[in-house]
């Protein structure tokens, strides 16, 4: 139990290794379900799972589906530019 | 509507400054009071995974009260709990560069500021609730 306790604790005291990787773009799924799912607990009148689950998912795939539009616009903004 | 208003400057400030200072410290707490307790432990629940995920991959260093106020500012608005984190990270024994810093960074900053929307989402509430007890 102090062991795992240990191991637990040592992982808040040094960094993870992240690299500069397209993998580490994953990253930004957490943090967007996140702001999904406050946002829609703040804005929902009523709370029951099934239309609190359904409207973070939506919202959570609006973010990323826009996101990922940005990045392809900006990608052929700067193939544009580049070329 | 006219009449509610000098009721509610009486009787409810305390309430709201209550609800917006348990907001701060425990994260959906407003909510709890407010006995909207799905929407508390769900918020809760959220908001300190968020920034215990910035803190595992960064380290606790990424919380630095002395050369990062701006972020520090923004991660304390999860609770001031944050500044006991504070208190050890602030000689610089924890160093934390790069990648992991910035990814850290923003967690743990987005943390606070969706609780800050929390805590002025659930005194608006507050405020609806007594406005509409008021002039019932």
């Amino acid at each position: 139990m102090f062991k795992l306790m240990s191991i637990l604790m040592a992982g808040f005291l040094a960094p993870e290794e992240i690299g500069t990787t397209p993998q580490s773009l994953l990253l930004l799924l957490p943090i967007v379900a996140a702001i999904a799912i406050v946002y829609k607990a703040t804005k929902l009148p009523h709370i029951s799972p099934g239309s609190f689950l359904k409207e973070s998912v939506v919202l959570f795939f609006s973010i990323v589906i826009f996101m990922v539009v940005t990045a392809v616009i900006l990608l052929g903004v700067a193939w544009f530019v580049i070329e | 509507m006219i009449l509610a208003r000098p009721a509610l400057k009486e009787n409810s400030l305390p309430f709201l400054l209550l609800v917006a200072l348990v907001g701060w410290f425990i994260p959906g707490g407003g909510y709890f009071l407010l006995r909207e307790t799905a929407r508390a432990i769900i918020i809760f629940i959220t908001v300190a995974l968020t920034f215990g995920l910035g803190l595992y991959i960064a380290s606790i260093g990424v919380v630095d009260p002395i050369s990062e106020r701006l972020w520090y500012l923004a991660q304390i608005l999860s609770s001031p709990l944050v500044t006991v984190i504070g208190h050890f990270t602030a000689g610089g024994g924890y160093p934390v560069y790069g990648r992991p810093s910035e990814m850290g960074q923003i967690y743990t900053s987005t943390a606070g500021l969706l609780n800050l929307l929390c805590i002025v989402n659930s005194v608006h509430l507050a405020y609806v609730r007594k406005t509409q007890s008021v002039e019932q």
